[in-house]
């Protein structure tokens, strides 16, 4: 019994970390433009199949093709979704909604079409090998490693929110975005700033887990998801919910999974997130603003 | 002799003293009539070519899906980003009981509404609770959820296979007379969920419909009870799309999770509301048949289907006139009737 | 007929009513002013059920109206107009008001045509019969408010509240809006909840008024009386110089 805690304690810490880099985009959006971007799955494909685009078929290094995936992500966010779709459409959100899941699935099954599942993709991002131990736990040290770098990055993420001008910035667009415009602030600067800073987490996740989460064309799907159940749970657009969030859902799906069965994890965080919505109506930090 | 006219919107036909009038306006109740004859005469084109008699099914059974999802829309005043949950839910119920116990097509029947009803019932009380964006999220996340379950319970469902092998709704004993005969059996559930939304919609209820739409509180303020109707027009509509899932089991006699449920299929479903526009019932037809007919027309480009088709759908949305869709480019617009408007609501 | 007693309500840190009671009697007509930000169009939203008071009570005719739901108070005959007119801006000026007929009270047998034609009547009262075609989006300020007490008469209601119908109208729309106001209540037997700014209309029509201030109730009697108070006009105008 002590293994199977000792196994759900750092699970969850461990993939806590790595769900808070999966979410923390869609949320960052959520809160900042107040629009519920469907096609960031997209994110996903791209960065793992961009990277390897660059690499296996201009025969670039790693990391220049991490570069250019960069850029190539921060073209297709605000060229295509920011300019081509949510401006567009923003008072009529259905076709935007709808659009920006098109867009995803086209990039999904190009992607596919490109480098079909059986083409072997890989990324060779890890950066350590072997397993650690952990009282009775095995776990990869490149796990332990993606969770680490989660933690910093959200780190780097909060601390911008509350000590850099900028973040005091996006945080008053945030919650009032008329009150913003009257102040001065550049509303259209910041939204492309937040658009940019939407693509970081997502990427490194990706490259960390390249290693140990198999690489396949529709993976943003499941992704998507799992973000998306964080945002409701943690109320949408809200940074502090979604950490609490992100180590509530892995803490649900891990003790789901060693205390019951594996294959129950996902319903029990969808069944978990009902009850709350039905209990508190707005999800765990109703506000709706950043922070 | 017989002189004949074309005005704006009618066809003069005269012959000394009497004269025919026609008018080109769907409203007209000749109108449909047309649409529908067109419609019955289609597959006699089509006799020797099976594999476009099953577009045109699938183009009936898309229709079928986006008249409920269109009334669910409206009612529950939430947009619905998974209606073929019930697809799902209907189609399995269906097939592993008619598999498993042998139940014939009409006792399915019987089992898909009632358990499509409960599982509705269940989680109708989120289109109230939930806040509006949270609701439409979550029924994004329902439908993908389900379809994991079926692979985690892969010796029930099977899985990517998929159940085979369900007993047919009637069997005529030709291939190509089934062809025939399911094409028509679709077209008879689409034309009859077609009369029960225009029913609807034009009775005491489509009003209270209306009103929910545009403004929940005002409604409320107006003395309708707005969860009741809210929970009404959860269920039935899920009734409905679950039924279209018995009738694909029993028709195609074979059910896979993988093929309806991913967003590949809600997509082309929603697509159809929106390309649909603002008539939202009627505008479904036309709507369902255009995708249909191009998703097969690009699957004779071989495999850069998969991700042409998703672009020219965006094309589609991008060209056609904002909220009127492909309907707008034909109706002639009268204020009496009500054009809602599809509204994502956040609160 | 109303029976307000010692409503609170608190918005997060705000206290936006305060211990406010009063009542109203049967066929009366009473108004309801203050400064802005008093706390009035709270006050309608809390009798009509959109909020729930964190204390007090409201009966209205011996029944206790503080926790149901909106539809259930209009039901019992409780009816509202809205500051900003908030009209179903893709239906025709005859479909609102049909909504309202339909579903004012329990109406279980009649049909669409049926309630059309009722509803055709409530906008012939207000006037608007030759625009009962036209989509509300298309109507201007004076035509939705009148589709607005058109509205609310049709729920057949026996309390009106109104919610500042003359903001935004000129003298003369000001004057053909009382007249309707009154044929109202003169011919459907209405009693009248009045919030209004404009004064000069509010005092002839009123026999008494109640004041808030700062959600508090500050004074409450014949439109005379509060003329002359200088609690009133220290709130409306501010306090002599000392």
């Amino acid at each position: 019994m002590a293994v199977v805690i000792q196994n759900i304690i750092v699970y969850t810490i461990i993939w806590g970390s790595i769900y808070l880099l999966i979410s923390m985009g869609f949320s960052l959006i959520c809160g900042v433009l107040r629009i519920f971007h469907l096609g960031y799955g997209a994110t996903f494909v791209i960065a793992a199949y961009g990277t390897w685009l660059f690499m296996s078929g201009m025969g670039l290094g790693l990391i220049p093709s991490i570069i250019l995936m960069f850029l190539l992500q921060i073209a297709i966010a605000i060229l295509v979704f920011y300019k081509g779709v949510f401006q567009r459409y923003l008072d009529e959100e259905e076709n935007l909604l709808v659009i920006s899941m098109l867009i995803f699935m086209a990039v999904a099954h190009f992607a596919n079409y490109l480098y079909p599942t059986t083409s072997g993709v890989n990324l060779p991002t890890a950066l350590v090998t072997g397993m650690a131990k952990i009282g009775a736990v095995n776990i990869s040290y490149e796990m332990i490693a993606a969770a680490a770098v989660g933690v910093v990055v959200t780190g780097l993420f909060v601390l911008m929110f509350l000590k850099t001008r900028t973040g005091l910035i996006i945080r008053s667009m945030s919650q009032d975005i008329y009150a913003a415009k009257l102040m001065g602030v550049s509303v259209d600067n910041m939204y492309y700033l937040a658009m940019i800073l939407s693509i970081i987490p997502p990427t490194i996740c990706i490259l960390m887990i390249a290693p140990f989460w198999g690489i396949d064309p529709f993976m943003g799907a499941s992704l998507l998801m799992t973000a998306m159940l964080i945002a409701i749970l943690g109320g949408l657009g809200n940074l502090k919910g979604n950490i609490i969030a992100s180590y509530l859902i892995a803490f649900i799906h891990f003790s789901v999974s060693f205390l019951w069965a594996p294959r129950f994890m996902g319903l029990a965080a969808l069944v978990v997130t009902l009850i709350f919505l039905i209990v508190k109506r707005g999800g765990l930090m109703a506000g709706e603003t950043i922070w | 002799m017989v002189k004949f006219e074309l005005k704006r919107d009618r066809i003069l036909l005269r012959w000394g003293l009497e004269k025919l009038e026609w008018c080109i306006e769907p409203r007209y109740w000749r109108n449909p009539i047309i649409g529908v004859a067109l419609l019955l005469i289609l597959p006699l084109f089509f006799y020797s070519f099976p594999h476009l008699l099953t577009m045109l099914t699938t183009a009936n059974l898309l229709a079928c899906l986006a008249i409920p999802l269109s009334l669910q829309i409206l009612g529950t005043a939430r947009v619905n980003f998974g209606p073929q949950l019930y697809l799902g839910i209907g189609g399995y119920t269906a097939a592993l009981l008619n598999l498993h116990f042998g139940w014939s097509p009409f006792f399915t029947l019987i089992a898909t509404v009632i358990v499509c009803g409960s599982v509705a019932l269940l989680l109708s009380p989120t289109t109230w609770i939930a806040k509006g964006l949270y609701f439409s999220l979550l029924t994004l996340i329902l439908p993908l959820t389900f379809l994991d379950l079926t692979y985690q319970f892969g010796d029930l469902f099977r899985g990517e296979v998929g159940l085979f092998g369900m007993s047919p709704l009637l069997d005529l004993g030709r291939v190509r007379w089934n062809y025939m005969a399911y094409y028509y059996l679709s077209l008879f559930m689409m034309l009859l969920f077609i009369l029960i939304a225009d029913k609807i919609g034009r009775s005491r209820f489509g009003v209270t419909l209306a009103a929910i739409n545009e403004n929940e509180d005002v409604a409320r303020m107006m003395g309708i009870d707005v969860s009741k109707y809210k929970v009404f027009y959860y269920v039935f509509p899920s009734i409905l799309t679950g039924i279209v899932g018995w009738f694909i089991v029993h028709t195609f006699r074979s059910f896979a999770g993988i093929t309806y449920l991913p967003l590949d299929y809600m997509l082309k479903v929603l697509i159809i509301v929106i390309i649909g526009g603002r008539a939202f019932v009627y505008g479904a037809v036309p709507g369902a048949y255009f995708v249909a007919i191009i998703e097969e027309v690009l699957r004779g480009f071989g495999h850069i289907n998969q991700w042409v088709f998703p672009l020219v759908l965006i094309a589609m949305i991008l060209i056609l006139p904002r909220g009127e869709g492909l309907w707008g480019l034909y109706h002639k617009r009268h204020p009496r009737d009500y054009f809602p408007k599809l509204h994502v609501r956040r609160e | 007929m109303i029976e307000i007693k010692n409503i609170g309500i608190k918005f997060g840190g705000l206290q936006a009513l305060d211990n406010v009671s009063f009542s109203v009697g049967k066929g009366e007509v009473v108004g309801l002013i203050g400064p802005n930000g008093a706390g009035k169009t709270t006050m309608m939203n809390i009798i009509c059920g959109l909020y729930k008071p964190t204390e007090g009570t409201i009966d209205f005719e011996g029944t206790r109206i503080t926790g149901l739901t909106s539809n259930k108070i209009c039901h019992l005959g409780i009816s509202r107009t809205y500051q900003i007119p908030q009209p179903f801006y893709a239906m025709t000026a005859l479909g609102g008001v049909t909504v309202s007929v339909l579903n004012g009270k329990k109406r279980p047998n009649m049909c669409l045509s049926d309630a059309g034609l009722e509803a055709s009547y409530y906008l012939e009262f207000v006037g608007l019969f030759a625009k009962r075609d036209e989509l509300a989006s298309n109507l201007n300020l004076y035509e939705l408010r009148m589709l607005e007490l058109a509205r609310a008469l049709a729920t057949t209601p026996k309390l009106l509240l109104l919610d500042e119908v003359m903001a935004g109208l000129n003298p003369v729309e000001s004057n053909r809006a009382l007249d309707m106001i009154w044929s109202a209540q003169d011919q459907f037997g209405i009693t009248l909840l009045w919030i209004e700014h404009v004064m000069k209309i509010i005092m002839n029509a009123a026999q008494r008024i109640v004041v808030l201030q700062y959600g508090k109730k500050i004074a409450e009697g014949p439109p005379a009386e509060i003329v002359k108070d200088p609690r009133i006009i220290e709130a409306y105008l501010g306090g002599k110089r000392k």
